[in-house]
């Protein structure tokens, strides 16, 4: 305990451009985060539909893919693309990346990350949607086809809007997770804040790269921790906020979630919250 | 096609070995994870006020901390700090202990589930506090816990595979499948043989959780 809180073991953090390094590393993090999200929402929302086609073979081929890649770890993906993208891809996205992306965004490598990303984030956000619009009572869509109302305009304006409102708080507590999950990309070598606190660590203490003051590696990681806690906190404080003045707004009750891991989401949504007696 | 039954057959030994030591972190983790997702839980539902902070900071911290950076601490940090503690101990306490707060978070869900009303007829009828818990809530919790609980063991599974890569902590079957690739370069055919490994765990987790849902509801 003295050896955390000793103030020696944190004068590191604020020598130096120390601390604007590791949050410019932490930039990074969040900016592959919100990539990832939009492509990974769009993706999921698109297998979801699919997933709910009335063509069985279309349902069951969406159903597997979502099912497979869902089931494997990330990190395992991330790793996998990172080693099968050959390397004419990846130069041409060298080739082809603009200059004025962040450095990160440059890398070989970073095609691969953001594959390995959205397509773990998609199948687990489509299995989200999808609870969220089986959840849905059936005459909801009845009544919007009784109206005279083709099946994408009665998606587009009552089942969507609704089914996917309900899943607001387990699609948060994903991307929450998606935000942790963008230190798995360091194993391909992505200029981000896990790497930024390896030379903070590396250099701090050299009087000739860095300003001879130690930088301890618990201290170093827990400053990493703590940016994504504050992060990660205002992300939940936030979208609870939403979530309550949505429902004042339109009555719509959304499927609780304790914010758990992915599929604990998915669990609790396919079965109906128990509601205090 | 042959290419693939190859690399199976001949590099089995490594595969076994890896998933078997997947199984086992996940095994010795998950213990970690109940035991002190049980004390955490526990002091989530307290009646005093600064137990339940407690919990709650306890919940905040691990839940929304990169397994990574945890990793990084009880590994590379406490290593840097001159306390040495195991890889196998630093891996299946990072990957517990980050569990644990899922777990607590669980907990006080499903007891919350149970509802205040059935809490206070109990305590209404001079049940004291210790067997409203051991007699009315926690058996009804137990149920509405199994299934999210099923969930964080795969997602255990899942997350398990962060150890082998990254500090080679273990030798997972990750870590087996990349030693793997790196001797043949087969590694499409590997990693395809690793997934099925994968997908074995957590699928065959996903069916026993849904066999033991369906046992206790008609219990019921």
């Amino acid at each position: 305990m003295g050896y955390l809180f000793d103030p020696d073991n944190w004068r590191w953090l604020f020598s130096g451009s120390n601390f604007r390094f590791l949050l410019s590393g932490f930039w990074i993090n969040l900016q592959i985060a919100l990539v990832t999200m939009v492509l990974s929402l769009g993706f999921g929302l698109v297998l979801a539909l699919l997933r709910l086609s009335k063509q069985r073979v279309v349902s069951v081929a969406a159903g597997v893919w979502v099912d497979v890649w869902r089931n494997l770890p990330l990190v395992f993906i991330i790793l996998y693309f990172g080693l099968a993208i050959p390397e004419p891809w990846r130069d041409a996205y060298q080739r082809l990346v603009p200059d004025w992306f962040p450095t990160a965004f440059q890398s070989p490598f970073f095609l691969a990350a953001v594959a390995g990303l959205t397509l773990y984030n998609s199948a687990v956000l489509a299995e989200i949607m999808r609870a969220g619009i089986v959840s849905l009572e059936k005459g909801q869509g009845e009544a919007a086809a009784s109206l005279g109302l083709r099946y994408w305009q009665s998606m587009r304006l009552v089942v969507l809007p609704q089914g996917l409102r309900r899943m607001v708080p387990a699609t948060v507590s994903q991307l929450i997770t998606l935000n942790k999950d963008t230190t798995l990309v360091f194993i391909l070598g992505i200029q981000e804040v896990m790497r930024h606190a390896r030379i903070v660590m590396a250099t701090s203490d050299s009087p000739f790269v860095g300003t001879g003051v130690e930088a301890p590696a618990l201290q170093v990681f827990l400053a990493v921790g703590i940016m994504f806690v504050i992060v990660n906190l205002a992300l939940s404080r936030l979208s609870r906020r939403l979530e309550i003045r949505e429902r004042r707004r339109t009555g719509v009750e959304t499927v609780r979630v304790a914010g758990l891991e992915d599929q604990l989401a998915v669990a609790e949504a396919t079965v109906p919250p128990v509601e205090p007696r | 096609m042959s290419d693939l039954w190859e690399v199976l057959v001949r590099h089995f030994p490594e595969f076994r070995s890896g998933f078997l030591v997947t199984l086992q972190l996940v095994a010795v983790s998950f213990a970690i994870a109940i035991g002190v997702g049980l004390f955490v839980g526990a002091l989530r539902i307290s009646p005093v006020r600064w137990i339940r902070l407690a919990g709650g900071l306890y919940v905040e911290f691990f839940r929304n901390i990169p397994l990574l950076v945890l990793l990084s601490i009880s590994y590379l940090g406490l290593l840097r700090a001159g306390i040495r503690i195991g890889p196998w101990v630093a891996a299946t306490a990072s990957l517990g202990l980050y569990t644990a707060a899922y777990v607590a978070e669980t907990i006080r869900s499903g007891v919350f589930a149970v509802g205040k009303g059935q809490i206070e007829a109990a305590l209404s009828l001079g049940f004291p506090y210790r067997r409203v818990l051991s007699q009315v809530v926690i058996p009804q919790a137990v149920r509405s816990v199994i299934p999210p609980l099923g969930s964080l063991v795969i997602a255990m599974i899942k997350n398990s595979a962060i150890i082998g890569v990254t500090f080679a902590l273990a030798d997972d079957l990750l870590k087996e499948a990349r030693l793997v690739n790196s001797r043949t370069f087969q590694t499409n055919e590997v990693f395809f043989w690793a997934a099925v490994g994968y997908l074995l765990l957590t699928l065959s987790a996903t069916f026993a959780v849904r066999a033991l849902e369906r046992r206790l509801v008609v219990r019921r």
